[in-house]
């Protein structure tokens, strides 16, 4: 390899073994490259060096005492030695010393098989043990949360896990209590742990000490098969493992990927497996006799579907419409794509169907635009209506890094982020004023010299010094009051700045169906008016498939009329969702972790699935069944392989390759016109917007795969709502009370929080939770609406019948 | 007994001069003399840093580095500096601060001064041991006598320059002493003892290049600036020694470096009680290895106990005469870092509760032969593994035990009860 001279190298000699590495590395770092392997628990090569845990001695020659490897940086010259007698016999004292206090539970420890502690005891232990005093004692196990246990006897305090939270996550989740021999985790006075990236503590505890509540017991490593796919939860498409024993994924892990979610994962992704599992996955064709949806095989469900978008094509291929595409993957679009565009003749087809008419999502392609890694290198982000961790947490690892070293991060939301301890600069504001506050922004920056307006100027200066500024706008901004003005001025600050814009909107695999085919065509209608023309009586099949409406459309009114107003509807479905319940035939479909195939992440990433499991009863792959429904209709697709599949891709969209970055589509300098910011409709109230209801993202959710995941139901809780003290204090909200929430159009009941996390003058309601939908409560084309909130204790000491 | 005149003291003095915690009669000694010289530039902080070299003090906390070479290593560009006072203390049987502390306030606020201004730092942290309430009210008091007088604050002595101090109480740990860990409890976190390099004078408070010294360390500043270093070192050098335990006359002595044990115990503290023995004691805290009788006659300086394995620490001589049980001392210090040890690295939090439950297993008349060369084991495998000084401290005395006073632990462990 050719060598840079301006780079200083350091040689030493490990072993006997002349090492040549850059000045900084550490003497383990060094040891490990020429592959000498010297055990390590408190270390981790993801962070800093601690040296408690004293397991990486080292003999130095000329240095009295023996040294930490993992805290030793490498010299020219220095001589070491990892098998001198001085040092088995350190290590030996350190493993006993760790050993004395660990209960030797094994055979029962989840961690068993692949147990660092276990491991090296075997290689470098002392054999026996000349402890025979009483082992520490702790009440075990105990629930830090819905996903987590934490085993204090187990725990070696190698503080691996407190440090995570600490330099990856920045989430403090959990801290060092007490000292000396009682020394113990915890978390810092709160329960349940509060992160979105708890699942990576027990992935980096060296012992069994912090075990996951869904995996407890359920296998033995050996005895699991790990099959490496893609997580397709928030859309980044980081690398997992699916742990599969007896036919079910068991446990999700993080697989290491550098460029995407190098080794971590957030929560949704360690615990969001559940579902493939479940019960009620639909295993049989129903089609709807009489009213009701009746079992029916293959051959019958197909021949009807066919035949009903045989007779529609034959009337106007336009009377046909798809919706769908974020649960397909990449050859399941492609083949839709074909079905509909080809063979039926479609140009109505859209995959973003919760986006609502008018706002800014429609506007532009979704995405990122800079890899993940070239977003690790910014100096500025500036957030604008993105809540990151609670949409794309894995985004946000890279911009911990970043801040860490230096990066500012600006904050613009109507609720205040969880991240906001690490922001330089933070604004809340009413949903109905982000569209006015952006522009503020931008003007500011272009301004320059004029001075920026109070409260603006750290964001000004901090943009106007940086050199990669990164512009996030995320769902709440884009789809919000005056999204396209948003979208407007965020292009203006991205501009001046030379940064680069991101549109953080898409979740699953959105970005595969928007890049092969599942926008709407020449001449084709948008989601919206897709559900508009359906309520019109325009459409004879409506099909659907990787997508539930009925929850996702942001104005449920619109869903059902559209539903009423067509003559029949096709859904593919693992479930019997809202959809599929009030559908004409229901294909049961397969879940992405049982595909072989490709999905597409947020940067435009061409990634892998493998089956992990195979599909319950008679479901099918959604690519199979729309070959199977377009051999009805006279086209033959014959795709024999994955491998033919993933050839057509290739094709169809030159720049696609394996594990590469295909750049989603510019954002179009100028945009388009704009409704006026800050419209609010008037809700039940009738008179000023008091108080207005807009709806956030969560990443904990109870939707339909969500609510079947046992640990990502119980961290989403309840359905709330968020409400600023100062409103509930008028309003007489205790916190934690019942409340009605009442639009003009619709009424939901659930729990108030009453946290300043909202600004005043504004309720929050997190999406997701199917039990109690936002969207009952909104009507396009507004994306907020004024709110009554009515305590219900108070309604019913009123006496209310 | 002969006679024995103590020699004058010129740092203890002014703790033990009646009046000097308030500011005129401390004033009228001669006080803030030399830190008023500093503030108006007639002594550069070269000259400051030189005359500290030049009169051989080193730290009065434990670790004995030299002062002077510490003042030079703090980088003169750095835009912020901070100065923190360890005042933590706790070294067992150590009192030689507090006495500093309750008695002569005044002369650490102008070593204090001293330092900021030598190294160009604004701020001063005094951190103090928890239990120290006198301390810090008598601290605080002669602070706002200074202040109120212009010696502290904005501009010291009429000179542009600004140093506030800052006094801050700690939690109440041992570790805090360590500092490190010191800095961790006072930027708000548990007292931790953290990885050096960086050293503080590189990156210590909040990052910043720190100057951080002992409460008796800088007590000697003004003393060494006003008398010249000369004249200082011909007082010994001076320390002060807190003497405890078994002796007649228990305090704190100023004695030149490398007075002889038996003179201190003899002379300074009146010998032992009446019909007793000398059996052991410790040079330098409880941290350091002890001493017996062959001893005596050891010079009490830094490099001579060095010799022997053990330390001058913070010079606190912990005498033990032959009513005492060397197995339950070993026990009870022991126990006591294992009730000190912060919990981070493995062989201090592991070897000093194992080490404990051995001991108290051999005090309660259960202990087995083998426990003798256990105990070495777990010493040996503490010796030289541990994170930080505090885990380090627990092999050497427990080592000497075994050596010293073997046949008592074999005593109990061949059937004798306790308090045989």
């Amino acid at each position: 390899m050719a060598t840079d001279p301006a780079v200083r190298t350091v040689t030493l000699t490990i072993d006997g073994r002349a090492v040549t590495v850059p000045p900084g590395t550490t003497v383990y770092q060094a040891a490990r490259a020429a592959g000498i392997e010297i055990p390590i628990f408190c270390y981790h090569d993801r962070m800093p060096p601690l040296g408690a845990c004293r397991m990486c001695l080292v003999k130095v020659d000329r240095m009295g005492k023996l040294q930490t490897s993992c805290t030793l940086p490498a010299a020219d010259g220095m001589v070491v030695s990892t098998t001198d007698p001085e040092v088995v016999a350190g290590q030996e004292a350190i493993l006993e010393f760790l050993l004395i206090n660990h209960p030797l539970d094994c055979p029962i420890c989840d961690k068993g098989g692949e147990c660092p502690l276990q491991d090296q005891t075997f290689r470098w232990g002392p054999g026996r043990s000349r402890f025979v005093e009483a082992k520490r004692d702790f009440a075990k196990p105990v629930s830090l949360g819905p996903v987590l246990t934490l085993d204090r006897e187990r725990c070696i305090l190698c503080w691996r896990c407190v440090r995570f939270g600490e330099i990856i996550a920045g989430d403090d989740a959990l801290k060092g209590f007490e000292r000396g021999f009682t020394s113990e985790i915890n978390t810092p006075f709160t329960l349940p742990v509060e992160s979105k990236f708890i699942g990576n503590t027990i992935a980096i505890c060296p012992v069994g000490a912090l075990t996951s509540r869904t995996y407890r017991f359920r296998a033995r490593p050996w005895d699991n098969e790990p099959v490496p796919s893609t997580c397709t939860h928030c859309g980044l498409g980081c690398a997992v493992w699916f742990d599969v024993r007896g036919g079910e994924i068991v446990r999700t892990r993080a697989r290491e990927a550098p460029a995407v979610n190098d080794i971590w994962l957030c929560d949704l992704g360690f615990f969001g497996h559940d579902y493939v599992a479940s019960g009620e996955r639909l295993t049989a064709p129903l089609v709807r006799r009489d009213g009701r949806l009746t079992q029916a095989s293959w051959e019958e469900a197909l021949d009807l579907v066919a035949s009903r978008l045989r007779a529609a094509r034959d009337r106007a291929p336009g009377r046909v419409a798809f919706l769908g595409g974020r649960r397909l993957s990449n050859e399941d679009a492609l083949v839709a794509a074909r079905l509909f565009g080809e063979v039926i003749g479609t140009p109505h087809r859209d995959h973003r169907v919760d986006a609502p008419p008018g706002g800014a999502s429609l506007e532009v392609a979704w995405g990122l635009r800079a890899p993940l890694e070239e977003i690790a290198r910014g100096d500025v982000f500036l957030l604008v209506g993105c809540d990151v961790t609670e949409e794309y947490p894995i985004l946000w690892l890279r911009m911990k890094a970043a801040v860490d070293r230096g990066a500012a991060l600006l904050l613009l939301h109507a609720r205040r982020l969880e991240v906001r301890r690490h922001a330089r600069w933070e604004r809340l504001v009413r949903a109905d004023r982000l569209a006015a506050e952006t522009g503020a922004l931008a003007d500011a920056l272009e301004r320059g010299a004029a001075g920026p307006p109070p409260g603006l100027e750290a964001a000004v200066a901090a943009i106007a010094a940086g050199r990669r500024v990164h512009v996030v706008v995320g769902r709440f901004a884009l789809d919000g009051p005056g999204g396209s003005a948003v979208l407007a001025a965020a292009v203006r600050i991205a501009e001046h700045s030379g940064g680069v814009l991101h549109v953080a909107r898409g979740k699953g695999n959105d970005i595969g169906a928007q890049r092969f085919g599942l926008l709407p065509g020449a001449g084709g209608w948008p989601a919206p008016e897709i559900l508009r023309r359906a309520a019109a009586g325009d459409l004879d099949v409506l099909y659907v498939a990787g997508s539930d409406p009925a929850t996702a459309v942001t104005d449920r009114s619109a869903w059902d009329a559209a539903r009423r107003g067509v003559g029949f509807l096709v859904v593919h479905e693992a479930f019997l969702s809202a959809t599929a319940e009030a559908a004409d035939v229901v294909l049961p479909s397969l879940v992405l972790p049982e595909k072989d195939g490709t999905v597409t992440n947020l940067e435009g990433r061409t990634l892998p699935l493998r089956a992990a499991v195979r599909g319950p009863g008679a479901a099918r792959g959604d690519r199979e069944i729309f070959s199977l429904i377009a051999a009805r209709l006279g086209a033959l697709f014959t795709y024999g392989t994955g491998d033919e599949l993933f050839e057509a891709l290739r094709a169809a969209t030159p720049g696609v390759e394996a594990g590469a970055i295909l750049p989603v589509a510019p954002v179009p300098a100028r945009l388009a016109g704009d409704v006026p910011a800050g419209a609010v409709a008037a809700g039940a109230g009738g008179g000023s917007a008091e108080l207005i209801l807009a709806t956030i993202d969560h990443l904990f959710t109870q939707g339909a795969t969500t609510g079947r995941c046992r640990g990502i139901t119980a961290l989403a809780g309840a359905p709330h709502c968020l409400i600023h003290p100062d409103d509930a204090a008028r309003l007489g909200v205790e916190p934690g009370a019942l409340v009605e929430l009442a639009t003009g159009h619709g009424a939901v009941v659930l729990q108030a929080r009453v946290t300043d996390v909202t600004a005043p003058g504004q309720v929050l309601l997190p999406r997701g939770f199917d039990a109690v939908s936002a969207y009952a409560l909104v009507r396009w084309p507004h994306a907020v609406v004024a709110v009554t909130v009515r305590p219900l204790v108070a309604a019913a000491a009123g006496g209310a019948p | 007994m002969t006679t024995f005149a103590m020699p004058e003291s010129i740092v203890l003095r002014w703790a033990q001069t009646p009046g000097m915690t308030e500011l005129e009669p401390y004033r009228r000694a001669g006080g803030y003399e030399a830190a008023r010289r500093v503030a108006a530039g007639e002594l550069a902080p070269e000259a400051v840093i030189e005359a500290l070299v030049a009169s051989g003090l080193r730290g009065k906390g434990g670790a004995g580095f030299p002062t002077g070479q510490k003042w030079k290593f703090i980088p003169r560009q750095a835009p912020v500096t901070y100065v923190v006072v360890n005042g933590d203390e706790g070294e067992p049987c150590t009192f030689k601060d507090r006495t500093l502390l309750e008695g002569a306030p005044h002369l650490l606020i102008e070593g204090v001064l001293i330092a900021a201004l030598t190294v160009g730092a604004r701020k001063a942290y005094v951190y103090l041991r928890r239990e120290f309430y006198r301390a810090r009210r008598t601290l605080e008091a002669a602070l706002e006598q200074a202040r109120a007088a212009g010696l502290v604050g904005r501009g010291v002595f009429g000179s542009a320059r600004d140093v506030e101090i800052v006094v801050h109480s700690g939690a109440g740990a041992y570790i805090a002493g360590e500092e490190t860990a010191l800095l961790e409890s006072l930027e708000g976190r548990r007292a931790l003892p953290r990885l050096r390099p960086p050293f503080p004078a590189q990156a210590g408070l909040y990052q910043r290049p720190t100057l951080l010294n002992n409460v008796e360390t800088l007590c000697h500043v003004p003393v060494i600036l006003t008398l010249g270093p000369e004249r200082y070192k011909d007082y010994g050098p001076p320390a002060l020694f807190s003497v405890s335990g078994h002796v007649v006359r228990p305090g704190v002595y100023e004695a030149p470096l490398g007075v002889k044990l038996r003179s201190l115990i003899f002379d300074y503290a009146g010998g032992l009680r009446p019909g007793r023995r000398f059996k052991a004691a410790f040079p330098g805290g409880s941290s350091s290895m002890p001493l017996v009788a062959d001893h005596l006659d050891v010079p009490m300086d830094y490099d001579s106990l060095r010799v022997l394995g053990s330390m001058l620490g913070s010079a606190a001589v912990i005498v033990i005469d032959d009513s005492a049980d060397m197995v339950e001392i070993i026990a009870r210090t022991v126990e006591f870092y294992r009730e000190e040890s912060c919990g981070k690295c493995t062989p201090c939090r592991e070897g000093t509760i194992w080490a404990t439950q051995v001991l108290e297993r051999i005090l309660h008349g259960r202990g087995r032969p083998e426990d003798l060369a256990l105990l070495e084991g777990i010493a040996r495998g503490m010796t030289g593994t541990c994170f930080c000084p505090l885990g380090e401290s627990v092999p050497p005395s427990l080592v000497a035990s075994l050596r010293h006073f073997r046949d008592e632990y074999e005593r109990y462990i061949a059937g004798a009860t306790r308090g045989h």
